[in-house]
């Protein structure tokens, strides 16, 4: 599309891989630390200054990760959890943020204003109050409960953003749908969905990752050691006196590759021209 | 093929209703999209049911017992691995649950499962917090609930007993203990030329200069809290408060307290010791700085032998006892203790497995593990587990605890930041120690 | 409403066949449909947040009237408003929103600006783009305890690697503000992938005619950018502005494993504070007042940044 001579455009592509190159070298030193030190042994403590090749390489760390109490079941149960938050609040945060959107009704700013707020309470300082609230729900020690509590909790930011992008849709579209005498629901999974693949995908990218890497609550209300889920497993490596941290960097690196992979499956949604044509209709 | 499988699906869930007006390749994306979705949420559901499959329990009790052993470690191991089949052999009918709660959160766990009412029957509790929990009055007397309390408790150290005393009753008993003692780098020690480590509040001085001469610190400490000030000020006969834990005023700030920090003080003043003391930043932590030839010693509990022995193989530790005031050595006692609650609906199978885990099996297999027994005859074996255990024990014998008082976390941050503000040079000793004492005496109210 | 019900009496007094003969003002049965749509596309979503959220947010600000007694059964003492003048008065407070500002006002703008660039930058057709794309995410998946740990290592005054590789000397984690400067990086270096995401998303969702139409006009990729893609996405900027002000005003973690808020307090951040107040000293009362201030500040920002962003069109 880029209207303009074939040297320029190679020259600003090259300019652009540079720095690109140049800011993800820079990310990724921590990220490679980690990875580094996880394949050093007997890691107590870390060096200083810190080293970024091991000198003895081994994978005993990720053997010993794995093979540590549960941490298989572990990683199942967030897994579990995860995905079906990740849907969950997809289904639900959607249509919440196509009401708030597309339709005009009473209370709409306050609700919306509500949704907010919720937004910005310290989870901290709700918890004993959603702690007892669990226990009466009989949503304590279970990973049901989990799932209820991480959608729940995920409803506020994921409408919001949604809210967003649907703003976003031309009207005109949907008009046009309605005077072909299309419902609500048919405008909201024919049109607006299709529309939104990309905030769709944000969403499901950022609600997993937001499931997979809870901690407070999941420690809070889980007390079957069966039932604890990946972050308190990797807590667990961490002991009262010292840390093995290649053992824990090992476990994080090994939870990272599931949050990475459902970027890296999601973000193809990431595809321009999604909203192109549909102008032309 | 996975793509095949994928568009399978889609076709199968393509609904028959004509599309509208929106590109056709868009709506099937959208279908692919659902089926995957579809799969994922297949793959998490069976990845669900197989997680939450939970094998029916049988005719028994089940004792829920909360602790913060590491994972990491042998703790978990001879708990789970050894202790609790053996228990639960000789106990037929008792089945013993134990749930591992990593440290740094089992107080804010604790404290929510008092708000929900959600306790277990049995917790291994730092002794900090014993005071604590008996006075939100979720623990059950021990000295009431057990028959045979008092011959239990004879059996135990004295100092890590009294650390579940609170208002008249006893709510918990020791489960195992540890101390401070002046942890060295022998080789360190030669190279400053030094015949051995200091015995005297003077030789730390002396030493302390003469390691700086070398290039060396000779002592560093990692905080100023009372784990960490406490045993100088009570070798030099100070204290934090009265005998009977009511004021500060007069104990804290009293000459004795303030010369054992103002020692510390100037030594900090002269460059002899590192800045990790108020800043845990300001430089290498006491293993690292140990390891790296700038540390000579610390003070530190039986894991650091442990620690070195797995992670800096290169440097032999040692350890003596904390350099003598007039007073003596006199060093701060630590550890956990195992408590029963009161809304547990086991208890007599809860006390059955406190009594256990005090018997001479189950503290033999702890200390296996690095878990210093707080049973007495242990002294007659503790050292063929591990030689270092010889000092500790001779520590032990006089070292005294923490203030067991509800408060306690808040008062130890009063004076870590007191004391902090001493070493810093914003306040002077004597009038930090005094600002400490008047907030203390508030909070032992 | 109030039309139907007048109309109701007089039909009734009059009798039926006289209001017949005037239109009758009544909801359009469209209307009322639209209505019904909009509360079934709300209705099981807010509910459930409204039982998660809004109920225990209710039940926390009781808490924060109250000297809480945790005991479940046990009195706790009324206070009324006791404990908000308390937060007003209290130097540590002030230091916690002092800091805690002072990453928000650091890492907010950073992280916009940074975030927006590197979405520009990945938004085109390029080799390696997904893989580009994963790269500057990974800091956003990487756990806080492991970077955190990292960074602390990274800023240790004596024998850290930046004053080692730099010869300097600078006591980075011992002072105040060069402490929160270290945090904010921090915070920036985790949040650049988060914000790069999103706007990702928002850009590729601007059509593509608008593109074309100010290219055939003659506009240069920037001045598209400024004057196409820009406005196309505002209400995505806006919510990326106002969740990274909540974030920022937020921090917790980051604070409380590399300085725990220290030395002597100087670090402590809002959360950290509210923590230590809460779970240390069991005070729940306080820690609940400090909460609902911080979300007051939070939400008056909200709004003056929701006003700033609207579209003159639109009503929020």
């Amino acid at each position: 599309m880029v209207v303009g001579n074939p040297g320029r455009a190679r020259a600003i592509l090259v300019g652009r891989l540079a720095l690109l190159s140049l800011g993800a070298v820079v990310l990724m030193i921590p990220f490679i630390y980690m990875v580094a030190t996880s394949f050093k042994p007997n890691t107590l403590v870390l060096e200083i200054p810190p080293q970024i090749i091991p000198h003895h390489p081994t994978i005993a760390n990720y053997t010993s990760a794995w093979t540590s109490n549960r941490f298989g079941r572990y990683f199942l149960n967030s897994l579990f959890v995860a995905i079906a938050t990740t849907a969950a609040a997809l289904l639900l945060s959607s249509m919440m943020a196509y009401a708030f959107a597309r339709f005009r009704f009473p209370g709409r700013r306050v609700l919306f204003g509500l949704l907010l707020i919720g937004l910005m309470v310290p989870g901290m300082m709700v918890l004993i109050p959603q702690f007892l609230l669990a226990k009466q729900l009989l949503l304590l020690n279970s990973l049901w409960g989990l799932i209820v509590f991480y959608t729940g909790g995920n409803l506020a930011l994921n409408t919001f953003l949604l809210r967003s992008f649907f703003q976003d849709i031309p009207f005109e579209l949907e008009e046009a749908m309605v005077v072909d005498g299309a419902g609500p629901w048919t405008r909201f999974w024919r049109l607006i969905l299709p529309l939104s693949r990309p905030a769709l995908a944000i969403v499901s990218i950022f609600t997993f990752l937001a499931s997979w890497d809870e901690f407070t609550w999941a420690l809070t209300t889980i007390n079957d050691p069966g039932k604890y889920t990946l972050p308190i497993a990797i807590a667990l490596f961490e002991g009262q006196h010292s840390t093995s941290w290649g053992l824990v960097f090992a476990a994080s690196t090994i939870a990272v590759v599931p949050a990475i992979a459902i970027f890296v499956v999601f973000q193809r949604q990431f595809i321009s021209g999604l909203a192109s044509g549909a102008l032309k209709a | 093929m996975f793509e095949r499988a994928i568009r399978a699906t889609a076709g199968v869930l393509e609904s028959s209703v004509p599309f509208s007006s929106v590109e056709v390749s868009s709506v099937m994306k959208v279908k692919r999209l659902n089926a995957v979705l579809v799969l994922l949420v297949l793959v998490g559901v069976t990845a669900g049911i197989a997680a939450a499959r939970v094998t029916a329990p049988q005719k028994t009790t089940t004792i829920t017992f909360w602790d913060a052993y590491s994972t990491g470690g042998a703790e978990v191991q001879h708990l789970e691995k050894t202790i609790i089949p053996a228990f639960e052999k000789s106990h037929p009918g008792i089945v013993v649950k134990d749930v591992t709660i990593p440290y740094d959160s089992l107080h804010q766990k604790l404290v929510t499962a008092v708000a929900g009412s959600q306790l277990p029957d049995l917790v291994r509790s730092d002794i900090i917090w014993v005071p604590e929990l008996a006075n939100l009055g979720v623990l059950a007397p021990l000295d009431q609930a057990l028959p045979d309390f008092k011959s239990l408790s004879a059996t135990v150290y004295p100092g890590p007993l009294a650390t579940n005393y609170w208002k008249g009753h006893y709510y918990g008993l020791p489960l195992d203990t540890n101390t401070r003692i002046w942890v060295y780098n022998p080789a360190a020690l030669t190279a400053i030329g030094a015949s051995g480590p200091p015995t005297t509040f003077a030789q730390l001085k002396s030493m302390s200069a003469q390691a700086k001469a070398k290039g060396y610190d000779l002592y560093a400490e990692s905080g100023t809290s009372c784990w960490n000030v406490c045993p100088w000020i009570w070798s030099n006969g100070g204290s934090v408060t009265n005998k009977t834990y009511t004021q500060a005023t007069g104990y804290l700030n009293g000459p004795k307290s303030v010369a054992a920090i103002q020692m510390l003080v100037d030594l900090y003043k002269a460059g002899q010791m590192p800045g990790i003391i108020v800043d845990s930043n300001a430089g290498l932590g006491t293993y690292d700085g140990i390891n790296q030839n700038k540390y000579v010693a610390t003070l530190d509990g039986p894991w650091a032998f442990a620690i070195f022995a797995g992670a800096y193989k290169n440097t032999k530790l040692a350890g003596s006892l904390i350099p003598a005031g007039p007073s003596g050595s006199v060093s701060v006692v630590g550890g956990e203790d195992i408590v029963m609650t009161k809304s547990s609906k086991n208890k007599t199978a809860a006390e059955e497995f406190m009594r256990y885990m005090l018997g001479s099996f189950a503290q033999t297999q702890m200390a296996r593990a690095g878990q210093m027994p707080v049973i007495k005859t242990s002294s007659k074996w503790l050292t063929k587990i591990h030689p270092y255990y010889a000092t500790y024990l001779k520590q032990i014998a006089n070292a005294k605890p923490r203030t067991p008082t509800p408060k306690w976390t808040q008062i130890d941050q009063v004076i870590t930041t007191d004391v902090a503000k001493a070493f810093q040079g914003s306040e002077s000793v004597q009038q930090a120690l005094t600002e400490a004492a008047t907030q203390i005496d508030g909070l032992l109210k | 409403m109030t039309a139907s019900s007048s109309s109701t009496s007089i039909s009734g007094f009059l009798g039926r066949s006289v209001t017949s003969l005037r239109p009758r003002p009544r909801v359009n049965p469209r209307r009322r449909r639209e209505l019904a749509a909009a509360y079934l596309f709300l209705g099981p979503g807010f509910l459930l947040f409204a039982l998660i959220i809004l109920y225990p947010i209710v039940r926390a600000f009781q808490i924060s009237l109250y000297r809480w007694s945790i005991v479940p059964g046990t009195a706790s003492t009324f206070l009324g408003l006791h404990n908000y003048g308390r937060a007003l008065h209290d130097p540590l407070f002030w230091r916690g929103l002092e800091n805690a500002g002072f990453y928000m006002a650091v890492t907010v703008p950073a992280q916009i600006v940074l975030g927006m660039a590197v979405a520009v930058l990945l938004n085109a057709h390029m080799p390696a783009r997904a893989f580009f794309r994963a790269i500057y995410y990974l800091p956003v998946v990487t756990s806080w305890v492991v970077v955190s740990l990292l960074f602390r290592y990274l800023f240790i005054t004596d024998g850290g690697f930046i004053n080692g590789e730099l010869h300097l000397n600078i006591d980075w984690l011992g002072q105040r503000w060069t402490a929160m400067l270290v945090l904010s990086i921090l915070g920036i270096w985790k949040g650049i992938g988060w914000s790069m995401v999103i706007f990702l998303g928002a850009l590729q969702s601007v059509p593509r005619e608008l593109h074309e139409a100010a290219a055939v006009d003659g506009a240069k990729a920037l001045r598209r950018f400024r004057a196409v893609s820009l406005p196309a996405i505002r209400p995505v900027i806006a919510f990326v502005t106002i969740l990274l002000v909540i974030g920022g005003f937020n921090v917790f973690i980051s604070v409380y494993l590399i300085t725990q808020g220290g030395p002597l307090d100087e670090t402590q951040v809002l959360l950290t504070y509210m923590y230590r107040e809460a779970f240390s000293y069991l005070d729940f009362g306080y820690g609940s007042a400090l909460a609902f201030v911080l979300t007051l500040i939070v939400f008056v920002l909200a709004l003056v940044q929701l006003r700033l962003f609207r579209r003159p069109s639109e009503a929020v």
